[in-house]
């Protein structure tokens, strides 16, 4: 290729267009970059702890790099729990991980108080964070904040494995839980709407990998809605995560009221959309660790590729993605080759084939 | 006086466990015990079956991990009134197998769920718990006459640390003397073979076939 590949358009114009179904120049595309960050500016990640104005700087330095649809204020999933008592063990440069959750007894559950982001944990650094990306950019790109949902955040904060075993053996405790984390996640979804940003939700554990569709409906669903219902009716759309294959859940996660779906690449962006397509734009699904951190460019073109001619054409549309969070070391010409792959596809969508 | 039937209580048992009734698993138990049956028989065709049923759900998604841990509960509550009881004479040394999630991680809901199906399988278990850096694993696994060596991560960040367990083997002349098997989200066959793993299984009823064909392969091979 002689030129390099440009956008013509800016990630709102695009997205708003998009929406609204006129042209564009390509499809949105959002490899979805964490504490990759981190090396654009040449931080180590622990540099991120409690800095708002590196994490900011480092994630705005990535989308101008990049040019991709979404700016994302993440480093790890713990940021709630931490602000309700968890304990987080930050490396000096790998991605933070829980150290301990909050509480250890199901007696103690009442202990817990919700979080206030203008004071508890890393919160206010990271709506710093968002602020300062907002100002900076946010006429041209969506500034998200990521918000880990209730379930996820409750198993934080009494450990996974005693969240799972109370599931069975004690759900009022559960439910109890899950009451308290909401607040949370709903007092820090209002402050990050009030500084004018999007709150981005992940809920992992809510997984089909590891609860049933069951589970997922008492213990996870109620919950979700709620924090969604908040948001839409601050006018804001909802992207949800949750990893693993979520397949039997995708209606559940429209139902809850989501308006895209982030799939992981453990499922498949062609059943999505033939599932759920027609209610929520889908976001997906290169795999993270095999095609992003280890393939090469010719890998990421074809698995671009696939998820293109997948899902292109679904009803509510697509959002060209990695199936989950990059893992910090990713090669930055894997994440410039999955721009260029969907900037090769251009509109009308051509994969090549013909 | 007829004597109870031992099959039929075998069968309670590993219902018991199936059903996730912890308290039963355990009055069942000190049944076994008041009868005089065999404690390892229970366990071996009472509870550890009922695992192992629990494990094929599991893997046919009836069961997930919240019913998965209750089912180990269940277990654990008997072998623990079994296990003084068992003979130990002419009792087969069990084959050692030493796990452990990678260090920079802490998800160890998997890897507990690999140890409690290959202790109903009939392996000792070395757990090291989480957050292991990878001499630790070399370390234990000579000191304790492990075989295979079990490592997991759910975290793309600690992946390289899995290859540096094959290394430190390597360089320590031992590749040989033990299997090592991965497995964990983000791992792949390919990421396996990659790093000159032996091994990798996607969940824990598969691990629980790794390793048995580690150490049965004609049993295994077709």
């Amino acid at each position: 290729m002689s030129e390099p590949l440009r956008d013509k358009l800016k990630p709102n114009e695009r997205l708003r267009a998009y929406a609204k179904e006129e042209a564009v120049d390509r499809l949105p595309c959002v490899p979805i970059v964490g504490n990759t960050a981190a090396r654009v500016i040449g931080a180590r990640v622990g540099e991120f702890k409690g800095n708002g104005k590196l994490v900011a700087r480092a994630q705005v330095a990535a989308y101008r790099m990049f040019g991709y649809d979404n700016i994302r204020i993440f480093t790890d999933l713990y940021t709630i729990a931490e602000a309700m008592g968890a304990a987080v063990f930050y490396p000096d440069d790998e991605t933070a991980y829980l150290d301990s959750p909050a509480i250890n007894d199901e007696k103690d559950i009442a202990s817990l108080k919700p979080a206030d982001p203008q004071k508890d944990g890393n919160l206010p650094q990271f709506l710093e964070a968002m602020k300062i990306a907002l100002d900076e950019v946010g006429d041209e790109v969506p500034v998200t904040g990521a918000l880990t949902g209730p379930f996820t955040t409750s198993s934080f904060l009494i450990g996974a494995e005693r969240l799972a075993r109370g599931i069975i053996t004690s759900p009022e405790a559960v439910h109890e839980l899950c009451s308290v984390a909401l607040e949370s996640c709903l007092n820090y979804a209002k402050a990050i709407i009030d500084i004018g940003c999007t709150p981005s939700l992940t809920d992992p554990m809510s997984s089909g990998t590891v609860i049933s569709r069951k589970q997922f409906q008492t213990f996870s669903f109620p919950y979700l809605k709620k924090l969604i219902d908040y948001i839409h009716g601050r006018g804001k759309g909802v992207t949800l995560h949750i990893c693993g294959n979520t397949s039997k859940i995708w209606d559940l996660m429209a139902d809850a009221g989501a308006d895209c779906l982030s799939i992981d690449n453990e499922a498949s962006l062609a059943d999505a959309k033939r599932a759920v397509g027609d209610r929520v734009r889908l976001m997906g699904n290169v795999r993270p660790s095999e095609i992003m951190l280890e393939g090469t460019q010719a890998d990421v073109n074809q698995a671009v590729r696939r998820c293109v001619t997948e899902a292109h054409d679904s009803p509510k549309g697509l959002v060209v993605a990695s199936g989950c969070s990059l893992p910090t070391e990713t090669p930055f010409e894997n994440i410039r080759a999955m721009l260029n792959a969907v900037r090769e596809i251009g509109w009308p969508v051509n994969t090549g084939r013909g | 006086m007829v004597m109870p039937d031992n099959s039929d209580l075998y069968r309670k048992l590993s219902d018991a466990v199936v059903e996730m009734e912890i308290d039963a698993a355990g009055e069942l138990s000190r049944e076994v015990i008041a009868n005089g049956f065999d404690a390892y028989e229970a366990i071996d065709k009472g509870l550890a079956d009922g695992m192992e049923r629990a494990g094929t759900l599991f893997e046919d998604e009836e069961y997930f991990i919240p019913e998965l841990l209750v089912c180990s509960d269940a277990m654990y509550a008997g072998i623990d009134i079994l296990r003084p009881h068992i003979k130990t004479s002419g009792a087969t040394e069990k084959h050692k197998v030493v796990i452990g999630v990678i260090q920079g991680d802490t998800h160890d809901i998997g890897k507990n769920l690999v140890k409690i199906m290959l202790e109903s399988a009939g392996f000792e278990v070395l757990d090291l718990g989480r957050d292991i850096p990878p001499p630790v694993f070399v370390e234990k696994a000579a000191e304790s006459g492990a075989d295979v060596i079990g490592i997991s991560t759910l975290m793309t960040t600690t992946m390289k640390g899995m290859a540096q367990v094959v290394e430190l083997l390597k360089g320590r002349g031992e590749r040989e003397r033990f299997k090592v098997i991965v497995g964990g989200g983000p791992i792949s066959q390919s990421f396996a073979d990659k790093i000159g793993a032996d091994g990798y299984a996607k969940n824990a009823a598969d691990a629980v076939r790794l390793v048995k064909a580690i150490y049965e392969p004609a049993a295994i091979a077709v």
